[in-house]
């Protein structure tokens, strides 16, 4: 299954946020919150993950040249798109119909946990990558766990205007 | 053989996977390093190009902010200009620096390697190692150019060290980004025997060849001196607020190479 017109906009019009407003943002000074990733997490699950990988390769490769970051955003892309369905079967088991689950078919905090998971993984894995002193790592933690909480806000925000009439 | 194929066949998803982690972390290791000054030059144009459209619709809503910022500068320029008659002390040969115009088509200030994107190139003479400043501060050095564009390493960038020096005296430090406000910075290497007080200037020193002496950079927030070391850490402010960059000046020592020669011979 590819992707149907939706999934390729989203990953166009978030690109756009990101590079646009979300890069130039800094909410009290520090924090910026990384939304990128938000089409990723709504792609459909596919038992071959060929095309969702590429996808997340090229838009993050897209990302990283307009930012000038080398790989970071690819790399952080692509593992965020692989091992969201490992998430899935960790969740579930291994009978689980993954190609035709729905992110709808999450109550709320299901959801929230969902994307609260991998926003954070993925803001450790961008500093990471960015900075190489992975000493330093405990002195962010509290900065990219309020940055976590301040894109989960606006990834809730996200659902209601792209997914509100959307059904399970 | 075919076990083999077979094995590669049902683990295909995982080994694409790990394919595209290798290649992003050759991209990221590229860009890390020396190797990233070498990159062709399409990755500037490319990005130089998506700026520019993003420059256009914003420039739209902030024209009235730029015209005023450029209106103050002119005005600083033409008083530089008057008291210079009377009272240049400023050690700098006649013509040795010549000022570009440009403007910031992109502005990083939220990675520890920062960097920014200006509308002047080759086209315009600009090179890599010319400083760039407003009318505020030091913003970085030139970094690499492509026909209408250059990349400028930010001083919100980890690995850049500028010399600054106390207003009025000889002592010299170099300014340090700590990664975290932009706006807040480390002077480290200061001699204990500057006389420091909260509030003071921090110029540019005028030795790295990118800027001349006596360039505004900031005032000091707070000091301490560095154990089993005859030097003080400054916190410091910069006078350039660098989340809100618009119209800069790139500068251009013309005896640059001349003095570089001088330090290589040493």
């Amino acid at each position: 299954m590819r992707l149907n017109l939706k999934d390729i906009f989203l990953l166009f019009i978030f690109f756009l946020l990101q590079v646009i407003w979300f890069n130039h943002v800094q909410i009290l000074h520090v924090f910026t919150p990384i939304v990128f990733i938000y089409p990723l997490l709504r792609l459909p699950l596919q038992k071959n993950e060929i095309f969702n990988l590429m996808w997340a390769f090229v838009y993050g490769v897209t990302l990283d040249i307009v930012n000038n970051t080398g790989g970071v955003f690819a790399a952080t892309a692509v593992m965020v798109t692989y091992l969201r369905k490992m998430y899935f079967l960790f969740l579930k088991n291994r009978s689980f119909d993954l190609e035709n689950f729905k992110i709808e078919r999450f109550t709320g905090l299901q959801r929230y946990v969902y994307y609260f998971s991998f926003i954070f993984f993925s803001q450790i894995l961008i500093y990471l990558l960015d900075s190489w002193h992975f000493s330093l790592l405990w002195h962010k933690i509290g900065l990219i766990l309020v940055n976590t909480i301040l894109s989960l806000v606006f990834f809730i925000l996200f659902d209601i205007i792209f997914y509100r009439t959307s059904k399970a | 053989m075919f076990k083999l194929l077979r094995i590669l066949i049902s683990n295909k998803n995982f080994l694409f996977f790990i394919f595209l982690e290798i290649v992003s972390f050759v991209l990221i290791i590229k860009s890390h390093d020396y190797a990233q000054t070498k990159t062709h030059d399409w990755q500037t144009a490319v990005a130089g190009f998506f700026d520019r459209q993003i420059y256009a619709i914003n420039s739209h809503f902030y024209l009235k902010k730029y015209n005023d910022s450029l209106l103050k500068q002119n005005a600083q320029l033409i008083q530089a200009l008057l008291q210079k008659k009377y009272n240049d002390k400023t050690p700098v040969l006649p013509g040795q620096f010549k000022v570009k115009p440009a403007y910031v088509l992109t502005n990083q200030y939220t990675f520890d390697h920062n960097t920014l994107i200006i509308n002047k190139g080759r086209k315009d003479s600009i090179i890599p190692e010319m400083g760039v400043v407003t009318n505020n501060g030091v913003v970085g050095v030139i970094q690499k150019t492509s026909g209408h564009f250059s990349r400028v390493i930010s001083v919100l960038n980890k690995s850049s060290k500028i010399n600054v020096a106390l207003k009025n005296t000889n002592y010299s430090g170099f300014l340090a980004w700590t990664g975290e406000d932009p706006n807040y910075f480390e002077v480290i290497d200061m001699p204990v025997n500057a006389n420091l007080k909260r509030g003071d200037t921090l110029v540019t020193g005028g030795m790295s060849n990118y800027f001349p002496r006596g360039l505004l950079v900031g005032k000091i927030i707070d000091f301490k001196t560095v154990p089993g070391r005859k030097s003080y850490v400054i916190q410091m402010k910069t006078f350039a607020d660098m989340t809100n960059l618009g119209p800069v000046y790139v500068l251009k020592n013309n005896y640059k190479a001349e003095l570089d020669s001088l330090k290589l011979k040493q």
